[in-house]
């Protein structure tokens, strides 16, 4: 049998996909060993969410509920995202209190934690309490049982403690103080405080979710049922950025470069310009060196889009005539 | 007896939750005090059951010597061995508990989820091709989607985030909440249907 001469777009067509998954590869890796500046763009729903917490700043009747509800699978994308608000609460001196219902959440859950206090001097029990694991078969309870007492809903906490003994507790009963919790999932778990905490008790709710699931909670957003949303590592750098130029901005006081934290302004925001060389701690700018390597692996996406369409178009012309 | 006595307990109890929620009485809310006490106390059970299940199912392929056994003993080492060290050395920061976590379970993680990424590259130059009109509109609305995700987005049009989150938020918005009306009217519909005895196959067992 003759052997028929391919062209070009032919040899494009049954490209072995092996040659795509190296190009993706470094497409990926090469942005990351080599960052480089560029900008990040704060939308709306993450603006809220940071707007929400710094109105809780210094005061000892509010609280920020954090729940884990994700494994190390989705970690790339909603670490960061959890890192930047315990930051942000921590620099601002939020009150936050973290738990989780998926055994694989708890120890994210706590590296979470150990990661974001590093530059901190915050106190378990006094700025921050740690709910720890809860079997999931418990999740409903707690979740309508915080609505009427806390500290009867979660009796005690990580290390053992009985909650309403905790002195971050003295001011703090249900949703009414503890009036903000962000689910962080890559599943629709953030549709259970949507319905019974936010639905029932009026608790706001925000979610961190994945790049992939961000699409579900967009009605959500729209009804207000959901107050804010940090939507993949985009959300992350987003948030990372707003810490960067408001929690943590930094002035020359005498001659020393001191947190000078300033309130939200779009004004601010939209002349601030960060460069990621000039962040020390790899940690703080993890979300925006990812955004570097998720630039260019879309561009890489949709050139491979566009040459698999060509080929496509020129092979159906060829066989056409 | 055995089909009525579990139905009559969903029926009573389902009924009684209802009211709970639409006309709380003290009655009622010590009721539910006291069903939130038994629930705590119940669900670690649940736990132990997982675990149960897991050994039972992953130790009955290993002794019938199924294809890919060797899977179910890693799987079940690395249950006993993680369940020791925790208990042993606690999960707290430094322990190897926590080192596990570090330097076997999140690169496992990661590196499964990071797949998709080959995957959907493959797929996109392999398979996602404007054969027609819808998958036409489907093509130009991923790739203004993706682009608006990415600063370059915004560096080559300001138009092209504020189409992605059109796109986002119109006709996605249109088809979610669709979604959302269907399955919330069908899980009413499911929920009277079970309150009412009506569906019981939750129940298990043939007629």
């Amino acid at each position: 049998m003759a052997k028929t001469k391919m062209n070009f777009f032919d040899r494009m067509q049954a490209l072995d996909r092996r040659y795509i998954y190296l190009v993706v590869a470094l497409a990926i890796i090469l942005p990351l060993i080599i960052p480089f500046n560029s900008k990040t763009y704060v939308t709306e729903p993450v603006e809220n969410i940071y707007k929400k917490i710094d109105s809780f700043s210094g005061r000892k009747d509010r609280a920020v509920l954090m729940c884990f509800s994700h494994d190390a699978s989705t970690m790339a994308e909603l670490f960061p995202m959890e890192v930047a608000i315990l930051r942000h609460c921590f620099q601002r001196n939020v009150q936050v209190f973290t738990i989780c219902f998926m055994p694989p959440a708890k120890p994210l859950m706590d590296f979470a934690l150990q990661t974001a206090k590093e530059d901190y001097t915050v106190q378990s029990g006094v700025d921050y309490v740690n709910f720890g694991y809860k079997p999931y078969g418990i999740f409903l309870p707690i979740v309508l049982g915080m609505g009427d007492d806390i500290s009867k809903a979660v009796e005690t906490d990580d290390e053992g403690r009985i909650v309403s003994n905790l002195e971050i507790m003295k001011e703090i009963k249900n949703y009414n103080e503890m009036n903000l919790v962000v689910d962080f999932a890559a599943s629709a778990a953030v549709q259970t405080w949507i319905t019974y905490a936010r639905a029932r008790f009026g608790a706001n709710v925000a979610a961190g979710v994945t790049a992939v699931m961000a699409a579900d909670n967009f009605p959500y957003l729209q009804t207000g049922q959901l107050i804010g949303m940090l939507a993949g590592l985009k959300g992350a750098a987003e948030y990372e950025k707003l810490v960067d130029v408001f929690a943590t901005h930094k002035e020359m006081v005498n001659g020393v470069e001191t947190v000078v934290p300033r309130s939200f302004s779009k004004e601010i925001l939209k002349e601030s310009w960060i460069k990621l060389s000039d962040i020390k701690n790899p940690v703080y700018k993890t979300a925006r060196t990812g955004m570097n390597a998720q630039t260019v692996a879309h561009i890489m996406i949709i050139v491979f889009i566009a040459l698999g369409n060509i080929g496509y178009f020129v092979n159906k012309k060829k066989n056409e005539n | 007896m055995k089909r009525q006595i579990p139905l009559l307990i969903v029926i009573l109890l389902g009924f009684t939750f209802v009211i709970h929620t639409f006309v709380p009485s003290k009655l009622s809310m010590d009721f539910y005090d006291w069903y939130q006490s038994w629930i705590k106390a119940i669900s670690p059970f649940m736990v132990l059951l997982g675990i149960m299940s897991l050994f039972m199912v992953n130790s009955n392929k290993i002794q019938r010597k199924v294809p890919n056994w060797q899977y179910s003993v890693v799987t079940l080492l690395s249950l006993v061995a993680t369940g020791a060290i925790g208990f042993i050395w606690g999960t707290q920061e430094g322990t190897p508990f926590m080192w596990m976590f570090k330097n076997v379970q999140m690169p496992m993680g990661a590196t499964m989820f990071s797949l998709l990424a080959f995957y959907i590259a493959s797929a996109a130059y392999k398979a996602f091709r404007a054969r027609s009109m819808e998958a036409t509109v489907l093509l130009v609305a991923a790739i203004i989607v993706m682009l608006g995700q990415v600063p370059i987005g915004m560096k080559i049009s300001k138009y092209i985030p504020e189409t992605a989150t059109w796109i986002l938020n119109v006709p996605n918005l249109a088809a979610k909440r669709g979604i959302a009306l269907g399955v919330g009217l069908g899980m009413v519909a499911t929920s009277l249907k079970i309150l009412l005895g009506i569906e019981r196959t939750y129940l298990g067992g043939g007629e």
